[in-house]
């Protein structure tokens, strides 16, 4: 077995200069994002960030159910609203870190090591390679977050009883769509950057920027130059992470009167339309930054 | 099978691939042969259509840049050094690239056993010697049992016993019928695989010839490297070009091509200047490894100048 | 199919018919008027349409059985006399015009008793005016499917004093409400989805005890009433526009004790109360938790004693309207301060008493303040940001609100009036196992196994040898 045996069959033999049936393109489509998809996910279930932030967001889930838990008391009305607060907070901080970071890495890390070239040597198109990616990343980090969320589930179950559990699984939902929203950003991020460092780099700046930046300069803007509501308003819902927050809590409450007299504004003006609205543009989120991603990377000259 | 016409390709200002053209026909195997930076690599990534390049690439009649994937269906790729994902297990990578191509899983197993690497399949990639390493990938081109395989310099980082098991892997391949695009600087293997040689210099190709017409058996005109200490190099190379000797002046030695008996001539013309020759070699007598590809071009043109 | 038709016809015939066999009132109206005084007047079983009238002392008892339709037009039962019982009575149908402000029971003279009643499709439900000394006890009362500001008041008293109000029910009318009446025991009344649930005009010297008090827009309101006692109320879910679960506006000698304030959107709003300057508000040993606010207060807001209450996890705990200090109101008694879930300090040597004083202060409640649509941006990262950055700069920190000099260390023991249901965890709990049931099943279908085990076992038997060999 040391040396070679190259056993061609008889019937190998013979060139084949088959034409491969014209691919049905949507079918085939399919198939090769499925594959890899099914690559990613592996390589992301079994690598380091991916346990790194599953135990990080499940440990700071379950101590954030049981602190706001500490003081309920027997009323009940502690249950699901205050733990949502605090993993509210939580989760605008770790999720968006762990899917900029996952899709920053992604596509740069494989230019960066030479593997992209391979696999661009395949029979696959760019589309396909990046909506494989991005789907295996998808499914890894929803995993990652149903783990979190799972175990903080069960720390209400034991301490609170079933409260808003309706409630709950919303909130679980809507945070896998802010996931894949920024996992849409942080692939943009990685098709447009040749080093993994530079995209992990801009990752993080991305992350400075939507979780506080954004916040930091519109609230800021709000006091000097007296903004009002509906300005206020339509400033922030660009941020996805500020429209992640306003549906968790129109889930959560029915209406945003928690957020003052913005949330007021937005809840009198939108209604029913309110929750739509807002899911609207975190869906956005996912699809503007990935089309553009798939769009910029099928335009680059290089690898 | 594969037909380019005038490919190019420029990354920034420098021009890595300069209008190649040529056309290969089914069954046939051409060498891409050239120093490194010769433009070898980027026109086989032209080739696969992995990144866009000015000028046509068709294989079996499909354009490249329209239909990469469909075209790509068509080639089996063998890189210098297999680069995938380290973590992964050889058997399901196969797997990944037999679902990739659409292809049986069987034929994972098939393509592992052709190139002698069934019972490894729980191995990690990064476990793999470099040989084994480019068996896989060459495994791996095969899976789909493609009719035209390209590989980019596949031997370049295997020690001699992986050579010779990659080039009669190749050799064996090539009787089987397939068409074979490869890009290589060893002589040996040009000589052994090849039946067209494509020189490429600067992006360009300089000559489409055959590896018998570039190593003709014997030669009546031979080509000397001459060893002489670095600040004189400059005045021996006038001097023997006062000679009427052709010369070139190189990093590994300076180059004279004379007729195989007149072989002590520069030397003594350079010891009548007092121009002190530490070392010779003749280079057609160097086993081909020994040789850059520059000094084999080089010696070609002066040979040809001097008949 | 066709038998669900005819299924459907039955029924439809039934509730015609009981429709159509709705008796005229006349005949009870005349029972009633020729009853001798304070005589008990049965009503037969029945569905009455039209209205009565009831002009001397008499006590009606329907017994649960009876329903009286006013059909849409006037007040259905109308007192103009003391001394009168209405018992057990379905009531539905007033009118709704807003002039006359048409009622359920309606009564002009005191004392009455009205028990055991259900009024249902009512404009106003209970209206008794200068009727002293009258009794509202057990009645359910809801409205008409009006928007909440058109909506009539469930019970409304005017200028009666020394009444009983008890163990009613109100959900969906606008207010129960008490206008210059004195001398009120207001106890075990339930108001729910109502615009006020207990409203005070100019109406003193009053026991508030045990209501509940849901889901209003605001809970209790006392304007420009003295001396009120209120007792062991649970207050919660009252989040209108303004959202109090308790608000005083220039009250005096009030003490609000023991009661629940739970979730609204402000737990207690005090604005100018105590109003006159010898008089002292006590706020003492309530629960204030999980509301947005758990004390708002205008700036000019003095005198007021807060003692012993637990302020847990209230989004802001304090706050001045409109930015300011509460320096003219202390916040210990005796000593004892109030427990508040965002106390930073130990109690070390174990007396109960935090060792060193509450007194917050934050920057962004301070920005808040000043600017109420700042509130957009709590829960979120870019708050504790601002915060960060107030206690890494002193120099920036507001000056705190207000000083609890001796804060307590443990949450003060509650007489808990009724837990509200805890529901049975088995749902969160399968909610917790499914997550995680999906996350691994996911990881296992897609990664956790050798993908290839299967492919590799069906290997040709050749290979097999060749491996082993």
């Amino acid at each position: 077995m040391s040396t070679m045996s190259m056993q061609t069959d008889q019937d190998q033999s013979v060139p084949k200069m088959q034409t491969p049936q014209m691919p049905g393109s949507h079918l085939t489509l399919a198939r090769g994002v499925l594959a890899f998809a099914g690559r990613e996910f592996r390589d992301a279930v079994s690598s380091k960030w991916f346990l790194l932030y599953t135990v990080a967001f499940s440990v700071l889930a379950i101590a954030v159910s049981f602190v706001s838990l500490a003081g309920s008391g027997a009323q009940g009305f502690a249950g699901f609203g205050r733990t949502a607060a605090g993993l509210l907070n939580l989760i605008m901080l770790i999720v968006p870190l762990m899917a900029l970071t996952a899709g920053a890495g992604s596509v740069a890390g494989e230019r960066e090591r030479g593997t992209l070239l391979y696999l661009l040597a395949q029979p696959i198109s760019r589309t396909e390679l990046l909506l494989g990616k991005y789907l295996g990343l998808a499914v890894a980090l929803c995993c990652s977050l149903c783990v979190g969320f799972g175990l903080s589930a069960a720390v209400l179950a034991w301490r609170a009883g079933g409260v808003g559990i309706g409630s709950f699984l919303m909130l679980v939902l809507f945070t896998c769509v802010l996931a894949l929203s920024m996992l849409s950003v942080g692939i943009l991020i990685s098709v447009m950057s040749r080093r993994s460092g530079v995209a992990t780099g801009l990752g993080l700046f991305c992350w400075l920027a939507l979780v506080f930046l954004s916040d930091l300069g519109l609230m800021a803007g709000t006091v000097i130059f007296r903004l009002r509501v509906q300005e206020v308003f339509a400033l922030a819902i660009i941020n996805p992470l500020q429209a992640f927050k306003m549906g968790v809590i129109v889930n959560l409450n029915a209406s945003l009167d928690v957020l003052g007299p913005v949330g007021m504004y937005a809840s009198q003006t939108y209604g029913k339309a309110l929750p739509w609205l807002l899911a609207s543009v975190v869906v956005l989120w996912v699809l503007l930054p990935l089309m553009l991603a798939i769009v910029l990377f099928k335009r680059r000259k290089g690898i | 099978m594969i037909e380019a016409t005038g490919v190019t390709k420029s990354f920034k200002r420098v021009r890595a691939v300069d209008n190649v053209s040529f056309t290969l026909e089914e069954g046939d195997s051409l060498a891409l042969w050239g120093s490194n930076g010769a433009g070898k690599t980027t026109l086989i990534r032209c080739l696969l259509g992995v990144f866009p390049c000015k000028g046509q690439v068709k294989i079996n009649g499909i354009d490249v840049r329209r239909k990469g994937k469909h075209a790509r269906s068509l080639v089996g790729y063998v890189p210098q050094e297999l680069a995938f994902h380290d973590d992964a297990r050889l058997g399901a990578s196969m797997l990944f690239f037999a679902r990739l191509r659409r292809v049986d899983p069987s034929r994972a197993v098939e393509s592992l056993e052709r190139v002698g690497l069934t019972g490894h399949e729980h191995k990690r990639v990064r476990d793999l010697s470099g040989g084994m390493k480019q068996r896989l990938a060459l495994a791996i081109a095969l899976i789909a049992d493609p009719p035209i395989v390209v590989l980019d310099e596949p031997t370049s980082n295997l020690d001699s016993v992986g050579r010779g098991e990659v080039v009669e892997a190749l050799r064996q391949l090539r009787s089987s019928g397939k068409t074979i695009v490869f890009a290589s600087h060893r002589p040996d293997e040009v000589v052994s695989l090849a039946r067209r040689v494509l020189i490429m210099e600067q992006g360009r190709v300089v000559r489409d010839t055959t590896p018998a017409a570039l190593w003709p058996d014997d030669a009546p005109v031979v080509t000397m490297r001459l060893h002489i200490n670095g600040n004189r190099e400059q005045a021996a190379a006038t001097l023997l070009r006062e000679a009427g000797h052709a010369v070139h002046l190189n990093r590994s030695g300076l180059l004279v091509s004379v007729e195989r008996h007149r072989k002590a001539e520069p030397i003594s013309v350079l010891a009548g200047a007092s121009i002190e020759v530490r070392d010779f070699e003749v280079l057609d007598d160097l086993p081909l490894g020994e040789r850059s590809p520059d000094e084999i071009v080089i010696s070609k043109n002066m040979k040809e100048a001097l008949t | 199919m066709r038998r669900s038709v005819a299924i459907f016809i039955m029924l439809t015939l039934c509730v015609l018919s009981r429709a159509l066999s709705a008796e005229p009132i006349a005949p009870i109206q005349s029972m009633i008027d020729q009853a001798g005084d304070h005589e008990r007047v049965v009503i037969p079983p029945g569905n009455y349409e039209g209205r009565l009238k009831i002009m001397h002392p008499v006590v009606i008892d329907g017994q649960g059985k009876v329903t009286i339709d006013g059909g849409e037009e006037g007040s259905v039962i109308e007192i103009t006399s003391p001394d009168v019982t209405i018992r057990g009575l379905h009531i539905t149908g007033s009118g709704q015009r807003v002039s006359d402000e048409q009622a359920g029971i309606k009564s002009v003279a005191g004392p009455v008793t009205i028990e055991d009643n259900v009024l249902e499709d009512v404009y106003f439900g209970i209206d008794l005016k200068q009727a002293p000394g009258s009794v509202i006890r057990n009645n359910t009362i809801s409205g008409k499917d009006l928007e909440i500001g058109r909506r009539g008041d469930g019970i409304r008293l005017w200028w009666s004093h020394n009444c009983q109000i008890t163990g009613n029910a109100v959900h969906s009318l606008r207010d129960m409400v008490f206008w210059y009446s004195e001398d009120l025991h207001i106890s075990h009344n339930t108001v729910t989805d109502s615009r006020y649930g207990l409203h005070f005009m100019y109406s003193h010297n009053t026991v508030i005890e045990e209501n509940d008090l849901a889901r209003n827009s605001v809970g209790i309101y006392l304007m420009y009433s003295n001396n009120i006692h209120l007792l062991r109320n649970q207050i919660y879910n009252n989040r209108g526009s303004s959202g109090y679960g308790i608000g005083l506006k220039d009250d005096d000698a009030i003490v609000v004790e023991d009661n629940d304030l739970l979730a609204n959107r402000v737990g207690l709003y005090i604005d100018n109360s105590p109003s006159s300057i010898d008089s002292v508000g006590l706020v003492k040993g309530n629960r204030i938790a999980f509301n947005e606010v758990g004390l708002l207060a205008t700036p000019n807001t003095h005198d007021n004693v807060i003692t012993e209450n637990a302020f847990i996890e209230n989004e802001e705990q304090v706050t001045v309207h409109g930015g300011g200090q509460l320096s003219l109101n202390t916040f210990a008694s005796e000593g004892r301060g109030n427990f508040w879930s965002d106390y930073n300090g130990f109690d070390q040597n174990h007396d109960g008493i935090g060792d060193f004083p509450h007194a917050p202060s934050s920057l962004f409640r301070t920005l808040l303040a000043r600017d109420p649509n700042l509130r957009l941006f709590v829960h979120s990262p870019a708050q504790q940001a601002v915060e960060l950055t107030a206690r890494a700069f002193p120099e920036i920190s507001p000056k705190p609100m207000f000083t609890d000099p001796a804060p307590l260390a443990s949450v003060p023991v509650f007489k808990d009036g009724g837990d509200a249901a805890r529901s049975f965890p088995m749902p969160m709990a399968a909610l917790a196992l499914g997550l995680l049931a999906v996350a691994a099943g996911a990881i296992w279908r897609l990664a956790g196994h050798d993908p290839c085990r299967h492919i590799w076992a069906q290997s040709s038997p050749h290979i097999k040898q060749k491996v082993q060999a």
